[in-house]
């Protein structure tokens, strides 16, 4: 791979492909993925339940080993690299939204937004994480459990979480999956904000396409393969007719 | 970073309850160590302190001769105070009248154990020189002389003696005894070569130098020479002391056991609950270095605080304790190293081995769980976790009992549940395949969630099966020890013996005691008898064998021969019939085993001069400890009516008794017929003295009274011990509850989704709770008899039976219980809305 395509991407897939051992015997998940997303660009991949979506943001993020193919992120071959330096490298590279929030229900607002800075060995986590809350519009909610916010809030909690350690790639699974469409809405406007004041490359996996339509690509998995697609020009024909408007 | 993370995740678990149960079990596990060690060792040097003075002595030598020099020197280097007593019959005289008696001579220091009781009370005074001390009796016998002769020497007669502390429990030793100082023997003359003397070697000291003493001097000793201590030979209290101890060793190893399980489901629960966190923090970038840092710590820190609250708690248990005991007993206060470095040994081993697996798992937790709920990582081996525990759970028993039997006993019992459990869990699984899904009423239900979650409920039958299994064992071990002591000493134990009864006494006796409406127990006639042949072969004396005389060893001794016509209460026919024909005797299995005698062995005795001849008919089993006269042999009316005999028997008199007949025949007149202070002596002993004053009366009231005393203080440690097993088992069960309530949320969720009405759902749930609370009812009856088989056989020699009772209790109890500790645990869930489970379960 050229060394100047590296350089300017985020992510660079080149013939992904993911087999997994079922009682029915082998069953391929992703085939022949091939993948170039540029350093600041927001990706939506879309498609229908079980197409493989969040197997591939698995890969991407490093969280997952292929069947074959390579995968470069942020310029670093991942195939080479053992599971410790997997986490070295997300610790440095990579942030996540998910579905459910995954907050420490027993910490507070402010320990779960410290969280990421406190691994990764920042000296003042403590204030970074204050600054983020503030931003997020939970100053006030700081000394808060997860049980104590409402589902919004909550994922603002992670989206402030997600962005202490400035990322370069953002990996958010189904983040509006759990709220209700006005905070869906607010929650969008919010990583798209923030995504844009720190750069960060946006990988976007969701139904929603409303969501999906605010990305600067959309890709849509459909049997293993991924395809780029134009929202407008694909909206009333499959694969897109299983996704939905939010 | 981990460490202060840790911390934080710590104190905020800590405030939210997350961590109570697993402090709890860590809790109870300690505090079952070492305050039961504590306790246990407090009760253990009451009861043997108390016990002790029953031989005035923490060890005794008994030897008819002087032992060699070296032993005393080698108890002085060791720390340990001796004092030398001898002890011998003879002739003493007043005037015209003489008694033979039984001379105790005593060094300065005796009693090192127990006090001298006199009439006036207790003293720590000996005899001065040229004084004697004296028995009631002997008094009554010579009429209170001033002064007596005893072999060259005349000696006052001061004292009155009471009771000595180690006078034990012979209604045999039909002489008065006296007391003297060892010092004026010599002066007296009356021992010469060939006179035959016991010398009694009384040792007091701490545990440690009294150990390696009898290490060292047993070895030494031939067989004509004992080595006693409290728990050897056959005293009342050695029995009671021994099941005592190895109840409460038993009971602290099931309760530790119990705690230890209790570890086991709440550092399950405590790990899986931080599955989505490990996850979720590798995803961020955590190392595996610093997640096995951050919980590694995390476990540490729930570790000391829980061996903290258990330390504290066995502290107050202890404390609590000592209020309850006498102020003698709870004045002593045991050493703390021991229960603190076994407290803390117990909740490390427990804590780390028994989270051991259940961490490895958390901590191979992969990073892809967070998009892929479903994993859980690495699949180590069941195996493995079973080791571990087992493991644990021998190590922490055979530290605490330092006893394999013990300690092995309770783990296979803990194994024959997990095979039984296996088995079951397979042909629930089998059966419940024909039950189907049908969901239209509560127990169709209830069978097919307890068919779903077969694996799950298996497990959870483990931990309700285990509790109960452990209870029922503590409690009908208990209840039996109880029973067993009661046996041996029942509400109105006699508390005199009457010995030296003449044949022409026994029925103006008969009428005495019936005048006084004071019920005697049998009377046993008493004959005195050598044992010179068995099987026509002559036998030989220990001492001739020592001087090197070939031939068969007999007993050196006469022996009291008696005759029945059935077997005596406290007796077991282990072999043959009891005395049927005329020439037939019944044999004690202890001496029988010593001179190799069986069924059929035709033994000789002389009885004043002359052969008796008869044949063994029966070996039978005695308990010695009952406080009830025991015969080594038992032979036939029509085989020693012929020769002259005494009788002896026993009574209770209780205190009204004795001062009822002295308001009927006004105040004594016989100024020596009252105690030292001026108080009539007992009335109607006074009343039998003067009536039957050849009849001795031997007062074991004291001893009775003592021996009770620390049969209550084991009754309390047994009943404590309940308690903490119990506290165990509740913590077991409420573990086991809490471990499946994930599982079951979701499937409330869903079925509340559908249209499941809120009375089918509670019904359902406590009918499946109850359900499987009545099967591990049956489990734990299965495995509680093998296990009480065991223990009663091979640790605490009490008879085996079946408890059927417990049959029908048990499963009906373990229905109710796991049913309303279920429907209790789950009433959140069943009372929650739709939305709110399913949002909660998400």
């Amino acid at each position: 791979m050229s060394n100047v395509i590296l350089k300017n991407s985020a992510i660079n897939v080149v013939n992904l492909e993911k087999s997994v051992i079922t009682q029915e015997g082998v069953l391929t998940i992703l085939k022949g993925i091939n993948l170039d997303v540029k350093q600041g660009d927001s990706v939506a991949i879309l498609g229908p339940s079980g197409s493989g979506k969040s197997t591939l943001l698995g890969l991407l993020a490093a969280l997952d080993t292929p069947t074959s193919g390579e995968i470069w992120l942020d310029g670093v071959a991942l195939s080479p690299l053992n599971e410790e330096q997997k986490a070295a490298l997300r610790k440095q590279k990579v942030s996540f939204i998910f579905q459910s929030f995954m907050l420490v229900d027993t910490l507070t607002a402010l320990e779960n937004v410290m969280l990421p800075a406190e691994l990764a060995g920042v000296k003042n986590a403590k204030e970074k994480a204050q600054a983020m809350l503030e931003r997020v519009g939970l100053s006030h909610r700081l000394t808060h459990l997860p049980k104590q916010l409402s589902g919004g809030e909550q994922q603002r909690v992670a989206i402030a979480r997600a962005f202490i350690c400035e990322p370069k790639v953002l990996f958010a699974d189904e983040p509006t999956g759990n709220l209700d469409g006005v905070n869906g809405h607010k929650i969008a406007d919010m990583l798209f904000e923030l995504n844009q004041e720190s750069h960060t490359t946006l990988i976007l996996v969701t139904h929603d396409l409303q969501l999906a339509k605010r990305c600067q690509r959309q890709l849509v998995m459909d049997n293993g393969h991924l395809q780029e697609e134009s929202i407008q020009s694909s909206f009333n024909t499959p694969p897109l007719a299983n996704a939905k408007e939010a | 970073m981990a460490l202060s993370l840790a911390w934080r995740l710590f104190k905020r678990e800590l405030q939210q309850g997350q961590l109570l149960l697993i402090i709890l079990a860590i809790t109870l596990a300690v505090l079952s160590v070492s305050g039961l060690a504590r306790v246990s060792e407090r009760l253990q040097v009451a009861i043997n302190g108390q016990a002790t003075q029953f031989i005035a002595a923490d060890r005794i030598i008994d030897s008819p001769v002087k032992i060699d020099a070296a032993i005393l020197a080698t108890a002085e280097d060791l720390g340990l105070k001796h004092v030398t007593n001898m002890q011998f019959n003879s002739m003493v005289y007043s005037g015209d009248k003489f008694q033979l008696v039984t001379v105790r001579a005593v060094e300065a220091g005796y009693p090192l154990k127990g006090d001298i009781e006199l009439t006036s009370g207790k003293t720590k005074d000996l005899p001065q020189a040229d004084e004697i001390w004296f028995e009631t009796r002997l008094g009554g016998l010579l009429g209170y002389p001033k002064s007596i002769e005893l072999g060259n020497s005349e000696f006052v007669l001061s004292n009155e003696i009471s009771r000595l502390p180690d006078a034990g429990f012979n209604p045999f030793a039909s002489s008065p005894v006296v007391l003297m100082r060892i010092e004026d023997v010599a002066k007296t003359g009356v021992i010469q070569p060939g006179s035959r003397v016991t010398y009694l070697y009384q040792f007091t000291g701490d545990e440690a130098s009294l150990t390696a003493f009898e290490q060292s001097v047993k070895p030494l000793l031939n067989s004509s020479q004992r080595w006693v201590d409290v728990q050897s030979g056959d005293s009342p209290i050695a029995g009671a002391v021994k099941r005592a101890e190895r109840f409460l060793l038993l009971a602290s190893l099931m309760g530790i056991a119990l705690a230890c399980a209790a570890i086991g489901i709440a550092a399950q629960r405590y790990c899986q609950r931080h599955y989505d966190v490990v996850a979720m923090l590798k995803t961020f970038g955590a190392s595996a270095k610093q997640i096995r840092l951050l919980f590694g710590m995390h476990l540490l820190l729930v570790t000391l605080l829980g061996i903290g609250l258990g330390l504290i708690g066995g502290g107050l248990l202890d404390f609590g304790i000592s209020y309850l005991l006498p102020p003698e007993i709870a004045a002593y206060s045991p050493p703390l190293t021991r229960p603190l470095l076994l407290g803390i040994g117990t909740g490390l081993i427990s804590a780390f081995m028994f989270s051991a697996y259940p961490l490895l798992r958390l901590l191979a937790i992969p990073p892809l769980r967070v998009l892929q709920r479903q994993l859980e990582g690495l699949q180590l081996g069941m195996w493995l976790h079973f080791l571990l525990s087992l493991g644990a759970m021998t190590l922490l028993g055979y530290l605490y009992s330092q006893s394999w039997t013990l300690t092995l006993t309770v783990v296979s019992a803990v194994l024959l549940l997990g095979v039984l459990l296996s088995v079951l869990g397979f042909v629930m699984i089998r059966l419940g395949h024909s039950v189907g899904m049908k969901t239209t009423n509560p127990l169709q239900l209830a069978l097919a969630g307890l068919r779903r979650r077969a694996r799950q409920n298996a497990v959870q039958l483990v931990g309700f099966s285990a509790a109960l299994v452990l209870l029922l064992t503590i409690l009908a071990l208990r209840q039996d020890l109880l029973n067993e002591w009661q046996k041996q000493l029942p509400e109105n134990a006699p508390n005199y013996f009457l010995v030296n009864i003449a044949p022409d006494d026994a029925k103006p006796l008969n009428d005495f005691m019936t005048a006084k409406s004071i019920a005697a127990t049998d009377i046993y006639p008493v004959i005195r008898g050598r044992l010179t042949q068995i099987n026509g072969e002559a036998l030989i004396s220990n001492e001739q064998a020592e001087a090197g005389e070939q031939g068969r060893v007999g007993i050196s001794r006469e022996l009291n021969l008696t005759w029945r016509k059935t077997l005596p209460a406290n007796n077991e026919l282990l072999e043959g019939h009891f005395n049927q024909a005329a020439d037939e005797v019944s044999v004690e299995s202890g001496v029988a085993e010593r001179l190799g005698i069986g069924i059929g062995d035709k033994l000789t005795y002389v009885i004043d001069n002359q052969e008796l001849i008869v044949k063994v008919a029966s070996i039978r089993a005695v308990h010695w400890e009952t406080l009830q006269p025991n015969f080594f042999m038992i032979f036939t009316e029509e085989a020693l009516a012929p020769f002259a005999y005494t009788s002896m028997a026993s009574f209770y008199l209780n205190d009204q008794q004795a001062m009822n007949d002295l308001s009927t025949n006004g105040q004594a007149t016989n100024s020596q017929a009252l105690n030292a202070d001026g108080t009539p002596k007992d009335a109607v002993i006074l009343a039998l003295i003067q009536q039957f004053p050849t009849i001795s009366i031997i007062d074991v009231g004291a001893m009775v009274g003592q021996l009770r005393q620390i049969i209550e203080q084991v009754s309390l440690s047994l009943t404590l011990v309940l308690v903490l097993v119990l506290f165990a088992s509740a913590l077991v069960l409420i573990a086991q509850t809490e471990a499946g309530m994930a599982t079951r949320q979701r499937e409330l969720a869903v079925l509340r989704t559908f249209g499941a009405s809120g009375w089918l759902l509670r019904s359902a749930t406590g009918l499946e709770f109850a359900l499987l609370g009545g099967i591990a009812g049956v489990l734990a009856v299965i495995v509680a008899e093998f296990a009480l088989y065991l223990l009663k056989t091979q640790v605490f020699e009490l008879n085996v039976y079946m408890h059927w009772p417990w049959w029908g209790i048990a499963p009906v109890s373990g229905a109710l219980l796991v049913a309303l500790l279920g429907v209790w645990r789950c009433r959140q869930l069943l009372n929650q809305s739709c939305s709110e489970l399913l949002k909660a379960s998400s």
